[in-house]
């Protein structure tokens, strides 16, 4: 495994930003759980522990598909980058604009009032989940990723090869730029506010985000097995095209209780209903096109591209269906349900697709035949089955919330402290078994192809 | 089908659907004024502290948000606002289990605050959150309710005290009261809490005297 185009490398600066994120990402989640546990655990308090896990999240799996965009234009488009330097430029401005948020989240947290506003504006932390970044970081944010997006269409217009691959890919890149600006404005009323908010955050993974994915998976499928380009992208178009039918209008589902008019609920419940649908599509292709694959080169890539089908089809469709009737959402709404199906739909969408193209493209960076992949086996089982865990857990503690607290009438608080106590110490427990899959993973980004590969475990030879 | 035909339909079907979306949007933009009431500066000042000190970092409010604390949306149905400042500017000062930071919330500040959470509680959310149905179900399958009984539930003391597992844990469970506190004393607490506790965070309770006797005479049949 070799890469083509020397610019290809710079894919490796956003997997290590990415990856030292995720860590930093796990350790505080568990931080998180342990303050469910003693909620004064930590100097910082909830809000930002929990700010910091999911920005984290959302920062190392976008510059994670950044570094995967970086390889796969090239490779597709077959020529260098149209300005290495200018991608290096991205990468640092990236780097800087984060930290620079992140330490504000902590000055924040550490005193509050840092973050009176100014002019109407709070300078830290705007206070809107997710979307927390203040408002001097959204328009660095913006301009960073139009300088990514703009590199890369260059580089296909170099050669104007516009394969179906990379046309989805930018596609689905350039929506998910339009739609962090719905969240960059102010309104006065909370309803507007958190209808807007969704544009942002359901857009983004039930949409822009299922369509990178899309992209990315008929990619892999061609890396990994050598399937036949003209298959995988007709695929690749049903998925994504029924992944925007469904998902669109399937933001009703969270138009239900916010103020919004009634019709929402029938819009919503329809739509979202069907949304599993092109994440089976995507398990079903993931399955035919590698079933008849014998001479594998990639174990740990072919492993993490079919998990990564299942689990998206899982944690995304399974455990987001089960809560988006409006009959049933009406008494889940708002609960640990929805923390459960947060984590299983991000890992499986998301964190196992960004894994799965380093797995597929890191190989080839380093310019490494064979690997060991035990690790990434190690590492894979670690993860996967604490987070099986984690969520049934939280499951089970949404289960519990909603009957007593929803149907019964009993106190939040006492829920909380008292009849769901079991339930956050498991949490806790399994995540430190998550904690140790990260730390595998870690060491394996970090020592692959710099340490001779066992004869044992080399790829069979090609017939 | 061909890869065109099936790029072409993902393309043009996207933006169709994407059509309908925006022409929804557009109408439910017209509609969200009338479903909740004027927006005055104080409520506009109040969204502007919530922000600033990120209060949905641990709640949620209308169902969205943080799962760490309870949900806002009918907090100040469910709780006097007096008690709910006295809580906002000190947590542990109006409840010693609190486990809400101090957050350094000023006078004004904790008033926008409330004007804000008014505001939500008032917003026409397709009849979110529901009623607890096995609790409603309870009180009607049970006995007749006693007068006391009824009292206690239309002055909500619920929201702040525990009678057998059932309410709030903001005050002292009151399942065993009848053997801790006399009639009398209760009367008298009841018409004014701080001459009794010091420091007390519980409101008083505004209703005629043969009320607060009636009251009473329930809290010492609870031993
Ligand atoms: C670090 C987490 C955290 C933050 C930040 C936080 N709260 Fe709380 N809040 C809690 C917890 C936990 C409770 C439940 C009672 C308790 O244990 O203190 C609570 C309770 C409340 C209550 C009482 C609800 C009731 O029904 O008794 C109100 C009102 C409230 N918070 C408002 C706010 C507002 C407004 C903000 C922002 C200015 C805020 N909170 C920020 C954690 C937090
Ligand atoms: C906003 C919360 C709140 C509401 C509503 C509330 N209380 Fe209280 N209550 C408290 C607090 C806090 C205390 C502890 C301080 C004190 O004893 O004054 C308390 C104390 C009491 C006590 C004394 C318990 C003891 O063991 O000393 C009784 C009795 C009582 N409340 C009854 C009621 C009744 C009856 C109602 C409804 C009319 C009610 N409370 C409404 C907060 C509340
Ligand atoms: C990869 C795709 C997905 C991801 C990453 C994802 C993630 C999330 C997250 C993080 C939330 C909580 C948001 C908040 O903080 O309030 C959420 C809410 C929700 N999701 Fe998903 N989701 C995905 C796909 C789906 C699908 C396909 C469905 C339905 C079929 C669905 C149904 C829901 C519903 C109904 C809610 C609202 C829960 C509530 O009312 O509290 N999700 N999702
Ligand atoms: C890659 C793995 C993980 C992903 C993708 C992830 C994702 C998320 C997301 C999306 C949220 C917001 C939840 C929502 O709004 O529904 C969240 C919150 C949280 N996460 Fe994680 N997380 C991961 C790992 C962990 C681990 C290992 C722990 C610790 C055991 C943890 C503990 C928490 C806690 C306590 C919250 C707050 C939930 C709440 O508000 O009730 N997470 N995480
Ligand atoms: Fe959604």
């Amino acid at each position: 495994m070799s890469i083509k185009y020397q610019s290809q490398k710079i894919a490796e600066y956003f997997y290590t930003f990415a990856v030292v994120l995720f860590l930093v990402q796990v350790v505080v989640g568990i931080i998180a759980a342990l303050q469910f546990i003693w909620p004064s655990f930590f100097i910082l308090n909830f809000n930002t522990i929990r700010t910091l896990h999911i920005n984290a999240l959302v920062v190392w799996l976008l510059t994670g598909l950044m570094g995967a965009t970086y390889y796969v234009v090239p490779e597709e488009s077959e020529t260098e980058l149209w300005s290495l330097p200018l991608a290096k430029l991205q990468f640092w401005a990236t780097v800087v604009a984060i930290t620079a948020v992140v330490l504000g989240y902590i000055w924040m947290g550490l005193n509050p009032q840092a973050n009176s506003p100014i002019m109407g504006i709070t300078p830290l932390n705007e206070g809107r989940e997710y979307i927390e970044a203040p408002r001097w970081a959204d328009v660095l944010i913006v301009i960073t990723v139009l300088l990514f997006l703009f590199i890369n269409f260059m580089t296909m217009l170099k050669t104007k090869k516009w394969t179906g691959i990379q046309g989805t890919l930018i596609g689905g890149l350039t929506v998910l730029a339009l739609m962090y600006l719905p969240g960059m404005f102010y309104t006065k009323s909370m309803v507007k506010d958190q209808f807007w908010w969704w544009w942002v955050v359901h857009l983004w993974v039930e949409g822009a985000w299922e369509v990178i994915a899309g992209a990315l998976l008929a990619f892999m499928l061609m890396k990994v097995v050598g399937a036949r380009r003209e298959v995988v992208e007709k695929w690749m178009y049903i998925e994504v095209g029924f992944v925007m039918f469904t998902g669109i209008l399937g933001t009703g589902h969270h138009y239900y209780w916010i103020g919004t008019p009634g019709y929402w609920l029938w819009v919503g419940g329809i739509f979202s209903s069907l949304e599993p649908l092109p994440l089976l599509f995507m398990v079903w292709d993931a399955f035919r096109t590698t079933r008849e694959a014998r001479n594998v080169e990639n174990r740990a890539g072919l492993y993490y591209t079919v998990a990564h089908a299942i689990f998206n089809f899982v944690g995304a469709g399974l455990w987001g269906v089960i809560h988006t009737l409006p009959q049933i959402n009406k008494w889940t709404h708002g609960t640990q349900i929805t923390t459960a199906h947060g984590h299983l739909a991000f890992y499986g969408a998301y964190v196992l697709l960004v894994l799965a193209m380093i797995y597929i493209t890191l190989p080839a960076i380093r310019g490494v035949k064979a690997f060991n992949a035990s690790r990434a086996f190690q590492s894979f089982w670690w993860m996967t089955i604490s987070m099986v865990f984690i969520v049934l857990t939280i499951t089970g503690a949404g289960m519990v919330q909603v009957y007593m607290e929803r149907l019964m009438g009993l106190d939040y608080v006492a829920v909380k402290a008292n009849y769901n106590m079991w339930f956050w110490i498991l949490r806790a427990i399994f995540g430190v078994g998550f904690l140790i899959g990260v730390g595998i993973f870690v060491i394996d980004f970090f020592r692959l192809g710099k340490e001779p590969a066992p004869a044992v475990t080399a790829a069979p030879e090609r017939v | 089908m061909s890869n065109k035909a099936a790029r072409n339909l993902f393309i043009l079907g996207s933006l169709f659907f994407f059509a309908i979306f925006l022409g929804l949007t557009y109408d439910t933009m017209g509609k969200l004024d009338k479903r909740a009431p004027e927006i005055t500066e104080q409520v506009n000042a109040g969204k502007m502290v919530w922000h600033k000190y990120d209060c949905i970092g641990c709640h949620t409010i209308l169902g969205n948000g943080s799962y760490f604390a309870p949900d806002l949306t009918k907090a100040t149905e469910r709780k006097p606002k007096g008690y709910l400042k006295r809580f906002l500017m000190d947590p542990k000062s109006a409840n010693p289990n609190a486990s809400m930071p101090k957050l350094g919330i000023r006078d004004e500040e904790a008033d926008d605050l409330i004007a804000f959470l008014d505001w939500n509680s008032k917003v026409d959310t397709n009849g979110w959150p529901p009623k607890p149905i096995l609790a409603a179900a309870g009180g009607v399958a049970g006995k007749e309710l006693t007068e006391g009984q009824k009292l206690y539930q239309s002055l909500g003391c619920a929201a702040c005290h525990l009678i057998n597992g059932i309410g709030g844990t903001t005050g002292p469970e009151l399942t065993t009261v009848g053997a801790r506190r006399d009639r009398s004393w209760l009367i008298g607490h009841f018409k004014n809490p701080e001459e009794y506790v010091k420091n007390s965070a519980m409101p008083k309770v505004e209703a005629p005297e043969a009320d607060i006797e009636k009251l009473a005479d329930y809290m010492i049949t609870l031993k």
